[in-house]
């Protein structure tokens, strides 16, 4: 049995294909979010490289900003409970989940089965988020998928606001006429990032394991200032932007069981 | 539902959107006009006994604008909203507005009001357990008696004081007694029903709104409560609004069963006390008997044990903290009561209210995995 989970966020779409509940098939990510071509894009892009369509699926479950607007879902849940079943499905010993996606952090602490005990999530403000990471890298002219190598050369970094992307971004561009060196700034901006993950985090009580998931992970920047700041190891992980899509999957086999046991 | 019940919620609904039509309405009938009710908590009933109609003001759910030249963005929502209302002239009708000032932002506001109208500031007491507290606000209070009937040109005897005093009381046990039964026919008041019945009781005169109440009441008892399979929650803070965002909750099949919000129920968990004291001191009797309110102050923080016995009594499956934005009298008492939560248990979540939102997909994510992990 196959089923289905799509991630649809909003910066990117990511689904996984899952056989009976335990093989991935498939899993991509394609970077344009709801309201793009991204969704479409994506499903496309998966049935391409696992040779499967729609019509194969038992189940499809959708999570994520647009998860409401996919009609071929079968359900949509939100990506804090999948996010919650995909990472704990990869490692069962994680406890505290840190999600950095485009536009949302969030922090989620769970039980010692899966269960989700407390979640927090970002207010309305892009900083410590992926669009805060995109922002910083456009105005320092720096490949999002460069400053991973700037943050390792740093030897001091520098201070910015983790309190809004508009003061960040114009103390960015003040470091830069004061001539700051350009891995100082980057890792100063990862750190930012790292405060607010982390002011999250201790709000929902850090117990290890601690699991970094989301696009931004896949930033090994941004996970070491989250590794200092929190004063803990902390375990990236497997294909951290498609633990959403994961969780979905997962959970449409279960609802495909549930389903089962009830004929 | 039945019809009858539907039409009454529909009035409730009416009334709570459009103060203005009440207003109007309360002027053509008595020849009186409308005296404004800053939050939180004011003696409503002073102004009743002039037969003026008190007017709540919480705020609206405009784009605030105007109110950013003279307010910080770090003010609470329903500040910016008032302020921006104020701009606009939409309380210049009113005959005065009654200020109390617990709060650093009311506080403020109240010496920079914007509005044409006359402000009447009072101060409540912090230290509320003593007797001369006691005595301090009913000396405000007389105070403001003497400025209403300045503004009225009506003389408040105690014989109409204590039968507003009457009449609210028997208000407020309406309105318990109305969330009391809500929680027992979440399938026939939803969350945006409940609301509007308790934002209707801040534009309607008292005894008017306790009979629309009754008659809602009696006719919810005659239809049979149903199983809820949704999930159950207490709800507490200021305020839970705007109507998006109680949609959400009924869309999610999240009944609340009991508020702690200081727009309803707040406003309605203490009564003025009989006895053979003078009206205004039994009045003052109100700020001294309040409890579990962030503006009113308690040494032994008893918010958190309260709003536990509030979950625990209606069965509740999770306590919903609805925080103000920028509210810092809120925001000090989250931690305190939240570490309680922890200690016994007891589900929560924290979701911010601003009245200006007009977007709430961030608010729907965060519901939603409280119901489903509940």
């Amino acid at each position: 049995m196959y089923t289905m989970g799509i991630d649809v966020g909003s910066a990117s779409s990511k689904a996984v294909i899952l056989r009976d509940g335990k093989e991935v098939v498939a899993g991509l990510a394609v970077q344009a979010g709801t309201g793009s071509s991204g969704p479409g894009r994506v499903l496309e892009e998966i049935a391409a490289t696992s040779g499967l369509d729609l019509k194969d699926m038992a189940f499809i479950l959708a999570t994520g900003y647009g998860r409401t607007a996919l009609p071929m879902a079968d359900k949509q849940m939100s990506e804090i409970t999948c996010h919650a079943k995909g990472v704990f499905f990869q490692d069962p010993s994680v406890r505290t989940i840190i999600d950095i996606g485009g536009q949302d952090v969030k922090a989620i602490a769970l039980d010692d089965r899966g269960g989700i005990r407390q979640f927090y999530m970002n207010d309305k403000c892009a900083a410590g988020t992926g669009r805060f990471l995109e922002v910083m890298a456009r105005v320092l002219e720096v490949p999002l998928e460069e400053m991973a190598e700037y943050h390792f050369r740093s030897k001091n970094p520098a201070q910015v606001s983790s309190t809004c992307t508009v003061f960040a971004e114009s103390e960015v561009i003040s470091l830069l006429s004061r001539g700051t060196a350009k891995e100082d700034i980057i890792a100063g901006v990862h750190f930012s990032v790292a405060a607010k993950a982390c002011a999250l985090a201790q709000r929902v009580g850090v117990r290890r394991e601690v699991v970094l998931c989301g696009g931004a992970a896949k930033n090994g920047g941004v996970a070491d200032a989250i590794e200092k700041e929190l004063g803990a190891p902390l375990v990236v992980a497997q294909n951290p932007q498609l633990t959403g899509a994961l969780g979905a999957a997962l959970l449409a086999y279960e609802e495909m069981m549930r389903k089962e046991r009830s004929a | 539902m039945e019809e009858n019940i539907k039409a009454l919620l529909e009035q409730f609904r009416a009334i709570a959107g459009d103060p203005r039509k009440a207003m109007a309405d309360h002027l053509a009938e008595t020849g009186k006009g409308a005296i404004g009710m800053m939050p939180i908590y004011a003696p409503e009933e002073l102004v009743h006994a002039t037969g003026y109609l008190p007017v709540g003001l919480w705020g609206g759910s405009r784009p605030v604008t105007k109110a950013r030249t003279y307010l910080p963005p770090f003010a609470c929502s329903v500040m910016q909203q008032v302020m921006e209302l104020e701009c606009e002239g939409a309380y210049d009708d009113l005959a005065a507005v009654v200020f109390s000032v617990p709060c650093d932002t009311l506080k403020c506001m109240s010496q920079k009001w914007k509005g044409t109208s006359p402000v009447l500031v009072f101060t409540h007491p912090q230290n509320r357990g003593l007797e001369a507290a006691n005595r301090f606000l009913e000396r405000e209070y007389a105070i403001l008696k003497e400025k209403l009937e300045g503004i009225t040109g009506v003389k408040i005897t105690n014989a109409a004081l204590e039968r507003s005093i009457q009449i609210y009381n028997e208000n407020r046990a309406a309105m318990r007694e109305f969330s009391a039964l809500a929680a027992q026919y979440p399938q026939v008041i939803s969350a945006v029903d409940r609301h509007a019945v308790f934002k209707a009781r801040l534009f309607m005169e008292k005894s008017r709104h306790t009979a629309l109440v009754r008659a809602l009441m009696e006719a919810v008892r005659a239809e049979e409560p149903q199983p809820w399979t949704g999930k159950k929650v207490v709800v507490t803070g200021i305020l839970l609004e705007p109507n998006g965002l109680l949609e959400l909750f009924d869309r999610l099949g999240l009944a609340i069963v009991a508020d702690d919000l200081a727009q309803e129920s707040r406003q309605i968990r203490v009564d003025v006390p009989d006895g053979d004291e003078a009206p205004l001191y039994r009045l003052a009797r109100v700020w001294q008997n309040m409890y579990g309110c962030s503006v009113a102050t308690d040494t032994k923080k008893q918010r958190g044990p309260m709003l536990m016995d509030m979950a625990r009594k209606t069965g509740a499956d999770a306590v919903v903290v609805a925080m103000m934005k920028f509210c810092d009298p809120e925001e000090w008492d989250y931690p305190i009561y939240y570490k309680q939560f922890e200690a016994q248990g007891v589900r929560s979540l924290m979701i911010e209210v601003d009245q200006e939102s007009t977007s709430f997909e961030q608010l729907h994510t965060r519901l939603q995995s409280l119901v489903e992990t509940l």
